[in-house]
């Protein structure tokens, strides 16, 4: 019922990646989808980078939706866009294309955060040797999202049962109404989590051990070397032109 | 071993910090010494200094709450404020009061493995200590799972666990019952029991006592900061309920509690008719609520009780209309109610009263609940719940007390004829327990129908006139009061 940012149960399902895989292909499709020309064939090759991972990850709705939304609108961009003429079709042209160029990126961020456990997450940030001060927070960061939310929907409850709702140019009531409380309720969970967590031993001046087992496998070390030839290949043509 | 010679402590500039975390308890000349392998309970009214003192014993004191702090607090000898965090932690485990807001990590295998991490313990060691605290203290089902999907007892035993997998000669525990029901109250105990077979040094501080007084060795009684008796634990035992009520403190045994007189209230006008409610969880097949005909009666007190994710909360969001997805409806004098109808037709005091207020000054919380504002009215209401002189004051600067009462004090002014409670008196005291059920019991007497979701046998004795007791989203049980066996019957459901 919660929602969460990453996941917080391992899915052992199918074939597992390293979060460093699933990081590098997250910024290299960012990179050449956004970065670059998408006219170009170039852009279709990696759109099919999500559909991969999903595959291998066993997740069949996923990779089903994924594949269905992104044809549909490829063969929409080539059979009606350019036959429908005026505003409808520069607002058919928005329609198609936003999901075009957008659903690789978000399709493969879901992804991550689908397979990714925060543990998982940390280890890999700290095997790529980011220092403490940013993966700690980062890790907080996950621990605290699903609880601000449950906040959140307990202060909207609140106010329901009330009757505040907007009405009669109250807006500004109604977000101090909403985030007096809440701010209250994060600062006295977040006091309280620090409290538990120095007292077992966080921060000490010790190095740290991290229980998760993460590691570069065969099918990480493929992944990698698309990524970075799909880099390369991104660079050659910014360079030429 | 823990020593404390003359040790007296204040939080620093009292009134904004105290509105946080910490009301009260300041600590005056406090002597005492906690050998090795006892159990130590401590116990006394809230704000008496029982959380100060574990947190003295935790070192949270002085190195994370600010204070004033005279005299010396030793730990095997050596004092608190020269050993740091990190060093004391390796001695001395803690588990807190709030099972929401004791976790690191978002799973449960990680959090147990939490503290050895910190501590830099090798990889297979850590391993190796996880699986065996689980088996001890019968972990093993609850391990990798997501902890947003544990219940509040669940999260509990883990938060023992992960102070175990630290392997500490000191266990404290700061009020860990104060969010369970009687089903994982008795787990707790079971689990006490285990680190005390350990010969753990366990201290602990609680209001229930029932379920821990013939575990303790040693017990410490505070009164306003300071230690008033200190008896053993067989001693303990012996105390009558008369001298345990002038104590403040909750009883031992909860037979004592059948000889309480209860309401005898009539009804006063026709019923609200809870009709044929149904309810599914998201993406789950099942229904998880079916309950064909409940009947409220105004001027009555019913108490909802049941295990933990028997439906108890969930029925009363659907009576207050929070669920859209519930179906059924409430009929009164011939009159249906649907949910959104019900949203103005009920009022809930929360459980984290945190969440529902909203304004600067106490007034202005009772003038947006009322249908037409009304200054008078107001007023009438203040004085009669104890509040005049908070009148202007910031409802989140007061006292948790004095915010529940804001609460109920705005369910007044709603002038809504069905106001509910979800748990008004979990971490309360004796007393404050007490002044809930005498608010409650006006309310009553004013005609409003109620119904309180709670755990506490005492507090339904005091107070309710009911029973519905929901198992597995079915109504299992409705009951009335006033007979001997039928309190009884109600008191064996909590043993």
């Amino acid at each position: 019922m919660t929602s969460e940012l990453l996941a917080s149960k391992k899915n052992n399902t199918g074939i597992q990646f390293d979060p460093r895989t699933k990081m590098a292909v997250l910024f290299t499709l960012v990179i050449i989808i956004l970065g670059g020309s998408f006219q170009t064939t170039l852009y279709y090759t990696p759109a099919l980078l999500p559909l991969l991972f999903f595959l291998f990850s066993k997740m069949w709705k996923s990779a089903a939706i994924y594949a269905v939304t992104f044809l549909a609108c490829l063969c929409l961009q080539f059979f009606a866009v350019p036959y429908v003429p005026g505003i409808p079709g520069y607002l058919l042209m928005i329609i198609v294309l936003l999901p075009l160029y957008f659903s690789p990126s978000i399709a493969i961020a879901y992804y991550f955060v689908a397979t990714t456990t925060v543990s998982e997450f940390i280890a890999g940030m700290e095997r790529l040797h980011i220092p403490r001060q940013i993966t700690i927070p980062m890790a907080v960061m996950f621990r605290f999202f699903p609880t601000v939310m449950e906040e959140w929907k307990a202060i909207g409850d609140a106010m329901k049962m009330r009757g505040i709702r907007l009405r009669g140019g109250k807006a500004g009531a109604i977000l101090e109404y909403r985030f007096v409380p809440m701010l209250m309720c994060c600062v006295k969970i977040g006091e309280e989590l620090s409290a538990a967590s120095l007292t077992r031993g966080l921060g000490g001046p010790v190095k740290r051990t991290n229980i998760c087992k993460i590691g570069l496998h065969i099918q990480d070390i493929l992944f990698l070397l698309i990524c970075l030839a799909g880099l390369v290949f991104q660079i050659i043509l910014w360079i030429i032109g | 071993m823990i020593e404390c010679i003359d040790v007296s402590y204040s939080y620093h500039g009292d009134q904004e910090k105290a509105t946080i975390s910490c009301k009260g308890g300041t600590l005056k000349n406090i002597n005492c010494k906690i050998e090795n392998g006892t159990f130590v309970l401590l116990c006394g009214a809230s704000g008496c200094g029982k959380t100060t003192l574990t947190r003295l014993f935790n070192g949270l004191i002085p190195h994370y709450y600010d204070g004033e702090l005279s005299g010396q607090v030793l730990l095997d000898g050596k004092e608190y404020k020269s050993l740091s965090l990190f060093d004391i932690s390796e001695k001395v485990g803690s588990v807190f009061q709030n099972p929401r807001s004791q976790f690191f990590n978002v799973d449960t295998t990680s959090e147990l493995a939490f503290g050895p991490e910190n501590h830099g313990l090798p990889k297979d060691e850590i391993l190796n200590r996880v699986k065996i605290v689980a088996e001890q203290l019968k972990l093993t089902d609850l391990m990798d799972r997501s902890i947003f999907s544990l219940s509040g007892g669940e999260k509990q035993k883990i938060a023992c666990g992960s102070a175990a997998t630290i392997e500490p000669e000191i266990f404290v525990f700061d009020e860990p019952s104060s969010n369970l029901d009687a089903f994982a109250i008795s787990d707790l105990r079971k689990l006490l029991i285990t680190l005390k077979a350990q010969n753990k040094t366990i201290i602990i501080a609680e209001h229930r006592l029932y379920y821990l007084y013939d575990l303790a060795d040693r017990v410490l009684y505070l009164k306003d900061g300071q230690i008033e008796g200190d008896f053993i634990g067989k001693e303990f035992a012996e105390f009558s309920s008369t001298q345990l009520e002038e104590m403040g403190l909750r009883p031992l045994v909860l037979d004592t509690l059948s000889q309480l007189d209860t309401q005898k209230r009539c009804s006063v006008g026709s019923p609200w008719v809870v009709d044929n409610f149904r309810f599914t969880y998201k993406k789950s097949k099942k229904e998880t609520l079916f309950l064909d005909k409940i009947e409220l009666f105004p001027g009555k007190v019913v108490s909802v009780i049941g295990h933990n994710g028997a439906g108890k909360t969930t029925f009363s969001r659907c009576l207050c209309g929070l669920e859209k997805r519930c179906k059924g409806n409430v009929i009164h004098d011939g009159k249906t109610y649907n949910r959104r109808q019900r949203l103005k037709l009920c009022y809930m005091v929360m459980q984290d009263v945190n969440h529902q207020l909203f304004t600067e000054s106490v007034k202005e919380e009772l003038l947006i609940s009322m249908p037409k504002e009304n200054e008078q009215t107001v007023d009438s209401i203040l004085t009669e719940m104890d509040l005049s002189e908070m009148k202007e004051s910031h409802p989140m600067g007061l006292s948790g007390g004095q915010k529940q009462r804001v609460a109920i004090a705005s369910a007044i002014a709603s002038q809504r004829p069905i106001i509910l409670f979800d748990e008004p008196t979990s971490g309360l005291d004796l007393f404050h327990m007490r002044r809930v059920a005498d608010a409650i019991n006006k309310l009553a007497e004013s005609g409003k129908t109620i119904l309180v979701v709670t755990h506490d046998p005492e507090f339904i004795l005091r107070c309710c006139d009911c029973v519905i007791h929901i198992e597995d989203g079915h109504l299992k049980e409705h009951y009335e009061l006033q007979e001997a066996e039928d309190r009884q019957r109600l008191l064996s459901f909590f043993e």
